[in-house]
């Protein structure tokens, strides 16, 4: 058991895995329940095209909504924070499309504070465009959802190529779109 | 994608507010809008600062250079485009194995002959008998997999782009004769014209592979090095019967380019001014017309099939998925 994805992450976290390292950061999550084929895209630093415009209007919802202000970005180890607003941790989503895939991500901060920094928080999801917030916990159940994730997510980065391509409403807009189907 | 923008005129082009500014010797002015160009070319002598360079590449805009003859020079390449240890080190290592090396170069080899194939088969179909040529590209394309190494590889390419150019002759009327490949310098129109559409084609698939994190100097049919950008000239040959070919058939033939349209002093003939502008505005249309793409279901530009040509190679690198070169399916 020792051995097993969610304790290598836990160590690897506290600096005890040096020789096999397994690390999973915010967007691997999102990743992982959005398209596990971008997952071992993003696991394997293969670059997107910059000039896609989602990833421009992404990147630009993210730096601007919240204006100066609040704006944090604190990176704890393999997490970065969107924000810390009266102790909560705030996900900053540009669009309310793809839900799930965000409530994980954040549902994985929230586990992470806990196991590997011993910091219990609540969390919300804000969409700002679209003037929504939503609370988010960690309940047992997304616990148990989150470190089934981190197996998953360990099957994929270290498997040698890619999951096969399927067909998801989202392709349209996904930076990796070309990349993937040509 | 963004266009391109071809400079002829000797003169100096400089930043001018938020915008570049061109300025010929005989004092004319125009301006290059920099928000819509992906490159510049640079065909005449031009001159230009750092504070140029620095606005372009704030922008991200290429610079291609084309000096003595119009033969390519080299690039000017914005600083901030990709970059990507693992995906030069999976460039390199697929290069130092030699099957590795072998199957990537045969890709680029049975692209390339099926390209010039589908240009013959266009003209063979109407008056032209060009069954010869079609049995020769036919027999280059069965070796392919017998060729043992790359030397041998290129001699098949290199027998079939041979008899590929027989077609040249067939195609073209009897004042644009040709008989052989020449150039450094070319000696005659159609090599002038083949010179330049050729370089035209290899720097924008400089400007493709640059949007990638692919480095141009590490190539598989080619010897790195051979040119600066050698990669370039392995996807350059998968394009070139399409972009360039077919657009020289088609401008002599129309009589679009005339034998007036060439300047030859001793043992060279180059385009001049008017015949590479004639030239130049059909080949940037050529890289505007789209195509529905079987894909990504929706239509592509011939320009963006360059970028998918970068794409389709570092996937493969990366992922170990097959490459399949561009082959026209149209």
């Amino acid at each position: 058991m020792s051995d097993s994805p969610v304790s290598r992450l836990l160590a690897t976290a506290r600096g005890d895995a040096v020789d096999d390292p397994f690390r999973v950061t915010g967007v691997m999550m999102q990743y992982y329940y959005v398209c596990e084929r971008e997952l071992w895209f993003e696991s394997r630093n293969v670059e997107i095209d910059r000039e896609n415009p989602s990833v421009a209007r992404g990147t630009r919802v993210d730096d601007s909504s919240y204006g100066e202000r609040t704006r944090e970005n604190l990176r704890l180890g393999m997490i970065s924070l969107d924000l810390l607003e009266d102790d909560r941790v705030i996900e900053v989503k540009p669009s309310s499309t793809l839900t799930e895939p965000a409530r994980m991500q954040l549902s994985y901060y929230l586990w992470y504070l806990d196991r590997v920094l011993g910091v219990r928080r609540e969390g919300v999801l804000a969409h700002p465009t679209e003037r929504r917030r939503e609370e988010v916990r960690l309940t047992p159940e997304r616990r148990e959802k989150v470190e089934s994730a981190i197996r998953g997510i360990h099957g994929i980065v270290t498997a040698d190529s890619p999951p096969e391509a399927t067909e998801k409403p989202y392709c349209e807009s996904c930076a990796y779109r070309d990349f993937c189907w040509v | 994608m963004d266009k391109n923008y071809h400079i002829f005129s000797d003169g100096r082009i400089e930043r001018s507010e938020d915008t570049v500014r061109l300025e010929t010797e005989d004092g004319e002015k125009k301006h290059i809008p920099v928000e819509h160009a992906e490159a510049v070319y640079l065909h005449g002598q031009v001159n230009y600062n750092t504070r140029l360079m620095s606005f372009l590449n704030d922008h991200g805009v290429a610079v291609h250079v084309f000096g003595w003859n119009d033969r390519y020079a080299g690039s000017l390449m914005p600083e901030r485009g990709q970059t990507s240890g693992r995906t030069v080190v999976e460039q390199v290592r697929a290069y130092d194995d030699p099957e590795h090396r072998q199957r990537i170069a045969s890709a680029f080899v049975r692209g390339s002959i099926h390209n010039m194939r589908t240009n013959v088969t266009y003209y063979d179909s109407r008056e032209y008998e060009l069954d010869g040529v079609l049995d020769d590209l036919d027999a280059a394309a069965t070796r392919v997999g017998d060729a043992e190494d790359i030397s041998q590889l290129m001699g098949v390419e290199a027998s079939a782009r041979r008899a590929y150019y027989r077609t040249f002759d067939a195609v073209l009327p009897d004042s644009f004769s040709f008989d052989r490949r020449e150039y450094n310098p070319p000696p005659n129109p159609v090599n002038a014209l083949i010179s330049f559409g050729n370089s035209l084609v290899y720097a924008n698939c400089v400007s493709a592979i640059r949007a990638t994190a692919l480095d141009p100097a590490v190539s598989y049919l080619h010897e790195p090095g051979e040119r600066r950008y050698s990669l370039s000239l392995d996807i350059a040959d998968l394009f070139k019967p399409v972009l360039a070919d077919r657009l020289l058939f088609r401008l002599v033939n129309r009589k679009q380019i005339s034998r007036d349209d060439f300047r030859e002093e001793l043992d060279s003939c180059l385009l001049d001014e008017g015949g590479r502008e004639t030239f130049l505005k059909e080949f940037e249309e050529t890289l505007e017309r789209t195509v529905e793409h079987p894909e990504l279901n929706r239509k592509v530009s011939y320009q963006y099939l360059l970028r998918l040509e970068a794409y389709k190679l570092k996937k493969h690198l990366l992922t170990g998925e097959s490459y399949d070169p561009f082959r026209r399916w149209w």
